[in-house]
């Protein structure tokens, strides 16, 4: 085992802790800074497969971008200080069993398989080969996902402005 | 190329146009909602009659993007539908505060919709179901004012947050195991090991949620109970129609090589669904969560076609959509003027209502009848061709079964006629003055109901597509 390996597992370490952290704890506000540091796990990921433009654009939009709006959320919305009703204790021993035969499943069928390496050609993670790429119509262009996910936002915008301006208040 | 492009992307391109324009005179000063519907009721007739001319078949974006016939055809059928849903929801959209909003979210779901059934690769199937979900979620929303709206959204939501994850999952284990995304280039790269397998189940998963498949069916009954009645019918019939054309054509085209495993799955969910969907319907006294569970039944059905695999399933499948679109937005269209009139969602409150709205009964009756697969209405076709198709196989047991779940569906479908025109009510709900465009859309339905199983030619014309 050298250097890189340990550095993955470690990563790959604080990735599942703190996922698991994360929806395990009673505290909400604990539970979106448990996300904050499984999200730079994986920002560490990218960093350590060499895409430093990917692991740059999940700290900025992710770390910074998402985790900031939840937090904000949360004060905005929720007793921050409060914790959550404990769940019942069958409950919980049948999701960590579905997780773990899930998980087992899959790593099971993972290991088992024989990959062999992808046809397609090494894609240089540049931002300017990423960028043209991008907005590109031509071989290995990506302009119509891109167009496609530019509407989805619009739509979503649309959503949320409409749901958030409510004017009366609620009745049940 | 730009030509190609314009000619072969033309539903798409109209639908955005329509988005745009709408956003457009939001954002500027904005006209009431009595011009406005009338407006966006003309586009909408519009983009459906558009969708006739002009069509060729072609790919482009490197293989992303295809277009045939058979897709053409289908992307009719949807915009039809969503023609039908503005004139039949009429009543609930006049007094709506976010007019324009609402029919910009249903053209970006409906413009997914069209991106996924042309999709090439697993990337944009992904994206566009996603286009095609995320918009209806809010929509689901609209009754601003009703906490089980936002209880709805909420659901809807977070089950389909959960169906893309299993989805995203499926699709990254596939990529690992064939190493493309490409629908041309995957059957022949599958080869049936046990891990491709594992990410099929995964995207069969997903298809299974938004189709609302028995065991995945959970959240439909309160969502469509919850949203209002425009947003439950745009789901139970364009939503669920436009899953169901692209998980055939993923079936019959690139799952082809797991073709074994996928009939097994096929007949056991089939039969869950039809079962479960058939008993939970008898229970409900909602007209809306009865529909709901009619929809999950007539989903098992669709399965039941869908499990034949060659070519007679997907002319079937195709035609049982195109009757299930008149045949369940009568239904909805019916719920939907007495809803917006009275409130009243109720079967109980539908006692008697032959003896003061005499129009609105014969439509619901057409509707459920077809529904339910009484002929000469075109439901009995539907079924009929579904069921052949199912029974190309030779495995009769799973299609007595079938047949056995249709008696039952008879049931409850004549449980409201009864209460419709048979039992005594003291105040049965008032005289109810439809609107123009409401009546209008309850006239193509039910002229749809009875010509589409009377001209021949249609399922002849839908055969020679596929």
């Amino acid at each position: 085992m050298n250097g890189s390996t340990i550095i993955f597992y470690l990563l790959a370490a604080l990735t599942l802790i703190c996922g698991i952290l994360s929806v395990s704890t009673r505290q909400i506000f604990r539970a979106a800074i448990y996300l904050l540091f499984s999200l730079i796990g994986i920002a560490g990921i990218y960093f350590w497969l060499d895409y430093q433009f990917i692991a740059a654009v999940q700290i900025v939009v992710y770390v910074g971008g998402i985790v900031v709006l939840i937090i904000f959320s949360i004060f905005l919305t929720q007793q921050a200080g409060d914790k959550l009703s404990k769940q019942k204790i069958g409950r919980k021993i049948f999701s960590a069993l579905a997780v773990f035969c899930g998980f087992a499943l899959t790593m099971l069928q993972v290991y088992q398989h024989s990959f062999y390496p992808s046809s397609d050609i090494h894609v240089s993670p540049t931002v300017a080969n990423i960028g043209n790429r991008m907005l590109s119509v031509k071989e290995g262009g990506y302009a119509l996902p891109f167009e496609l996910v530019s509407i989805l936002l619009l739509a979503a915008l649309i959503g949320c402005i409409v749901i958030a301006m409510r004017s009366k208040p609620e009745t049940t | 190329m730009l030509k190609d492009f314009l000619i072969l992307m033309k539903p798409e391109l109209v639908v955005t146009a329509i988005l745009f324009l709408l956003l457009f005179i939001k954002i500027g000063k904005g006209i009431k909602n009595e011009t406005m519907l009338p407006l966006i009721q003309v586009l909408l007739l519009a983009n459906f009659l558009l969708g006739f001319f002009f069509n060729q078949q072609g790919v482009l974006f490197e293989g992303a993007y295809s277009t045939t016939p058979l897709i053409v055809f289908q992307k009719n059928i949807l915009s039809l539908g969503v023609y039908l849903i503005s004139l039949l929801c009429t009543d609930w959209l006049k007094k709506s505060q976010n007019l324009p909003e609402f029919f910009m979210l249903m053209l970006s779901a409906l413009l997914g919709m069209f991106f996924m059934i042309s999709s090439g690769n697993l990337l944009i199937f992904f994206l566009s179901l996603e286009l095609a979900t995320i918009p209806v979620a809010a929509m689901a929303n609209f009754d601003l004012d009703k906490k089980i709206a936002s209880e709805a959204a909420m659901k809807m939501i977070l089950s389909s947050a959960f169906s893309s994850g299993i989805l995203l999952f499926g699709i990254s284990l596939l990529y690992g195991a064939t190493g493309t995304i490409s629908f041309s280039e995957l059957p022949q790269l599958l080869d049936g090991s046990p891990l491709q397998v594992l990410a099929f189940v995964f995207l069969f998963t997903a298809f299974a949620f938004k189709l609302s498949i028995v065991p995945f069916h959970l959240w439909t009954a309160d969502v469509y109970e919850g949203s209002p009645i425009a947003v439950s019918s745009f789901l139970s019939v364009i939503s669920k129609g436009s899953v169901a054309f692209i998980f055939i054509s993923t079936l019959y085209k690139v799952f082809q090589p797991m073709h074994d495993v996928w009939y097994n799955m096929l007949v056991i969910l089939a039969i869950a669904t039809m079962v479960i969907g058939n008993l939970f319907a008898i229970r409900q006294q909602n007209i809306k969560r009865f529909l709901a569970f009619s929809s999950i039944a007539q989903v098992g059905f669709i399965l039941v076609g869908i499990s034949s695999n060659d070519h007679t399933g997907l002319t079937s499948v195709v035609y049982f959509v195109l009757i299930y679109v008149f045949s369940n937005l009568a239904a909805f269209g019916v719920a939907s003027v007495i809803s917006g009139q009275t409130g009243k969602e109720n079967i109980d409150d539908y006692k008697g209502l032959y003896k003061t709205n005499p129009f609105l009964s014969w439509v619901l009756a057409l509707a459920l009848f077809s529904l339910a697969g009484i002929p000469p209405t075109a439901g009995f076709f539907g079924k009929l061709f579904l069921v052949t198709a199912g029974a190309s196989n030779g495995s009769y047991g799973f299609i007595t079964v079938v047949a056995l779940n249709l008696i039952v569906s008879l049931y409850y479908y004549l449980r409201i006629i009864r209460a419709v025109f048979m039992d005594k009510n003291e105040q049965p709900i008032d005289k109810i003055k439809i609107n123009p465009a409401a009546k209008l859309g309850l006239l193509i339905c039910g002229a749809g109901i009875i010509l589409v199983g009377v001209l021949s030619w249609i399922y002849d014309y839908i055969n020679s597509l596929t």
